[in-house]
């Protein structure tokens, strides 16, 4: 069994769009992951005109939003630094306990890894008061402009999330669970901190130029 | 497996309309939304709602009517494409949400595309149409006889493969309808209450003509993978309008059409309709009574712009116009033909009602403004007489109604001002003529004058006395005349005439030692103002004041007339300075009130002492 891993494209959040851009994405792969009876539940983002669908199980809504809440914490405390959440699904395959090892294996078949680049406050915050209004009208446009492409970009995540869903099924175990989320999954929480991670950053940001590097 | 295609068609079209046609996704989204937010573990209550076919492809959808009118076709198991054009309808500029009338045809469809229930008979009349989106979904079967390696492995999937299939390829397109830029027109729609300038369709054909090129240039193309199954496959794709969003925002007009079946109009437009407040609870239509009335105020509000002339003159408010009426009635001795437009015949009856009543015994005189000229008097001699005392009382109310505060906003005019002015005017009228009648008929006395003094200053002082205490009864003026009548001389050789007979009267405002002072006139003054003035010239034209009437004259400040009673005393006493009065001529009447006599008298009497002193 492999595992399919999607590297879901990199986004420039700021502290405040974290919550928001996270349950969007977290729920989009998880609804198409909730393969048992489901009654979709259309929701609205305040931040950005777009709709994204939960399957409507109120434990994973409570789960998904405690995760979120650890990565805000985590990227409070851990400026300028790639912050990124991996969702997997995994198969519990007992194990035949050995003298070693008597744990429940986890077998993951399908990763998924949202890389966010969370930014740093503006400066221009703490500005003069004098310069003040010269700052924050420019500013605005910045914030603007950087919020239709942070919307722009999310629009694309959640396609590419489409797409992958449709186009890598086989290795979909078969349903355990017909009710809510029907494969058991895990949310994980690492940061550039971490070397694997951080090598995988350094290659994305050779590749893709990122304008945070530029900056 | 055909069952799973079949259903697929079906759940697929289902989630296409349900966000795409707004009238049913509205109405039913309340009803799931608090079923799904009801339930706090969406496995164990939720379940108990499901419907069978939401448990098709375990996705439980809201009711959309329109996909279960149209999956009728293809339930037939003809496994033909299914393509759905979603349409985005643009309503012309010129389109009045107002008049929204679920009547005309236009409208009766644009009503059912609201509603999204009707897509067949879509009638595009005024409208623009676009294709926003196109789905496509069709099952290719393969056929038997060509066969690779792949397709044997295809033909040993199961159905439950293909059904787990099913489920994900229909998840995504769940999601994606959502991220497509027509979701939002929906979503506009649904949302707010507003009437937008837009709507949205579709169209479920089996068949359609493709795309131009250059349609399709300005298309994008999503294509989801096709689910394999043993027969075919399936296939799902769609062209879509990625500039959706600038078609669909047009300002909405931020009402809905509401009738409003008693409206009138508002005050400033027409102020007149509330004229019969009063009257009428509610100011509509000429149905009321007094519909013509203010209709008629209406007509002469309007008419009011030619109004320089003499000629009838309309004004704003009613009092006026009656005023205008009178004045030019004034003017023109003949009665003025009123204003034709003026067929306000309730209006006269109920003007001329009371008055008639009350006050009028013999139709003599008409008070009201009346399009028929008012009846005269038989006679001939009254008939000018009348003819001034017509005009006299008409003067007046003009002066009492300018007098009048202003109506504001011409709006408020309770009938009691008219009336009361009519009615005043009935009165004054009625007085007047009276006297006129006691001073035709003293003036036929004036030829007796001469040879039997005191048969004429008996009788007419009588007549006179009762004439001043006829005065006495009405504060204006008993006889008003003309300014232009008062320097006629034949009007003034009739009011020497009668000066003769007042020697009382005259006496009262004798300037002493003016017995050459043209004839004792006898003339009626329109306001004090006027007798002052005429008195004044009086005085200008008297000759040097002589001895003669010292003696006579000295005798009238004791005879001081302090009422009517001694007044009447008074043509005896004075009888000798009447003569000398009515050669003189100098005789004032005014409409005063004894009081006011009183006064004159007194002011007179010091003009008499400063004369004396001069001599």
């Amino acid at each position: 069994m492999n595992c399919e891993i999607c590297q879901l494209k990199e986004l420039d959040v700021e502290h405040f769009e974290i919550r928001e851009v996270l349950r969007c994405i977290l729920h989009t792969i998880l609804f198409h992951r909730a393969l048992g009876l489901v009654r979709p539940k259309d929701i609205d983002l305040e931040l950005f005109e777009i709709t994204y669908v939960q399957c409507g199980d109120v434990e994973l809504e409570r789960k998904t939003d405690e995760k979120i809440e650890q990565f805000i914490d985590r990227a409070e405390k851990h400026p300028n630094k790639k912050n990124q959440i991996c969702l997997s699904f995994y198969e519990v395959k007992n194990k035949q306990p050995t003298w070693f090892t008597n744990k429940v294996e986890r077998l993951y078949w399908e990763q998924w890894y949202i890389n966010l680049n969370v930014a740093q406050h503006q400066k221009g915050h703490s500005g003069k008061s004098t310069s003040s209004k010269i700052v924050v009208d420019p500013g605005a446009e910045e914030r603007t402009a950087r919020r239709a492409a942070l919307e722009a970009s999310l629009r694309d995540v959640l396609f590419q999330i489409i797409r992958f869903v449709n186009e890598k099924k086989d290795h979909i175990p078969p349903v355990p669970n017909l009710e809510g989320v029907s494969f058991p999954y895990e949310i994980t929480i690492s940061s550039s901190s971490d070397s694997a991670f951080g090598m995988e950053m350094f290659k994305r940001m050779l590749q893709t130029g990122n304008p945070t590097m530029l900056s | 497996m055909e069952q799973i295609i079949t259903e697929f068609f079906a759940k697929s079209l289902h989630i296409i309309l349900e966000s795409r046609c707004p009238y049913v996704s509205s109405r039913n989204y309340s009803g799931e939304q608090v079923l799904s937010s009801l339930s706090p573990s969406s496995s164990s209550s939720s379940s108990s709602s499901f419907r069978p076919r939401d448990k098709w492809f375990n996705l439980a959808l809201r009711d959309c009517p329109a996909a279960l009118e149209n999956i009728d076709f293809w339930r037939q198991s003809n496994l033909e494409p299914m393509i759905v054009d979603v349409i985005l309808l643009q309503r012309p500029i010129d389109w009045d949400p107002l008049n929204f009338s679920p009547k005309t045809g236009f409208v009766s469809g644009k009503e059912r595309h609201y509603y999204g229930s009707d897509n067949e008979e879509f009638g595009c009349e005024g409208k623009n149409e676009r294709i926003i989106e196109r789905w496509v979904l069709q099952y290719e079967s393969k056929k038997n006889g060509g066969s690779t390696g792949s397709k044997k492995r295809s033909n040993c999937t199961s159905s439950h493969a293909l059904y787990k299939k099913s489920i994900l390829l229909l998840r995504s397109l769940y999601a994606t309808v959502r991220l497509l830029p027509a979701y939002k027109l929906f979503r506009d729609l649904t949302s707010s209450a507003h009437i937008r300038m837009y709507n949205l369709a579709h169209r479920v054909s089996s068949f359609v003509e493709p795309f131009t090129r250059r349609e399709e240039a300005d298309m994008q193309r999503f294509v989801f993978t096709p689910v394999d199954t043993s027969c075919g496959r399936l296939c799902l794709s769609v062209l879509y309008r990625s500039s959706v969003v600038d078609m669909g925002s047009d300002p909405s007009t931020p009402i809905s059409p509401q009738f409003i079946p008693e409206y009138v109009g508002s005050p400033m437009a027409e102020p007149l309709k509330r004229f019969p407040s009063g009257f009428v609870s509610q100011s509509s239509p000429s149905s009321s009574p007094f519909g013509r009335r203010h209709s008629w105020s209406y007509d002469l509000y309007r008419a009011s712009p030619p109004s320089a002339n003499p000629s009838p003159s309309p004004s704003p408010t009613y009092s006026d116009s009656h005023a205008s009426l009178a004045k030019q009635r004034c003017r023109r001795l003949p009665p003025p033909s009123l204003p034709h437009h003026v067929p306000d015949e309730t209006l006269v009856a109920y003007m001329k009602t009371p008055s008639y009543d009350e006050y009028w015994p013999s139709p003599v005189f008409s008070p009201s403004p009346s399009p028929s000229p008012p009846t005269y008097v038989p006679n001939s001699h009254i008939s000018k007489a009348l003819l001034r005392c017509e005009s006299a009382p008409v003067s007046i109310p003009v002066t009492k109604l300018s007098s009048m505060p202003s109506l504001p906003n011409k709006q408020l005019m309770p009938p009691s001002p008219p009336l009361k002015a009519t009615l005043l005017t009935a009165a004054e009228n009625i007085a007047h003529c009276f006297m006129l009648q006691l001073l035709s008929f003293s003036k036929d006395r004036l030829h007796q004058i001469s040879g039997a003094r005191p048969s004429v200053n008996s009788s007419p002082s009588k007549s006179f006395s009762s004439r001043l205490s006829f005065q006495d009864d009405y504060d204006d003026g008993p006889f008003v005349v003309e300014d232009d009548e008062i320097l006629d001389p034949s009007s003034r050789q009739t009011e020497i005439r009668l000066a003769g007979k007042v020697p009382t009267w005259s006496g009262l405002f004798e300037l002493p030692g003016h017995p050459n002072e043209p004839g004792g006139t006898l003339f009626v003054k329109r306001s004090q103002d006027a007798a002052v003035g005429a008195l004044v010239r009086m005085l200008n034209k008297a000759p040097p004041l002589h001895q003669d009437l010292q003696g006579s004259t000295l005798q009238t400040p004791t005879n001081s007339v302090k009422d009517t009673t001694e007044i009447s005393e008074e043509p005896r006493v004075q009888q000798s300075s009447a003569s000398n009065i009515v050669s003189s001529g100098l005789g004032l009447v005014t409409s005063k009130t004894t009081a006011n006599a009183l006064e004159e008298l007194h002011g007179y009497r010091k003009m008499k002492d400063s004369l004396l002193k001069l001599k």
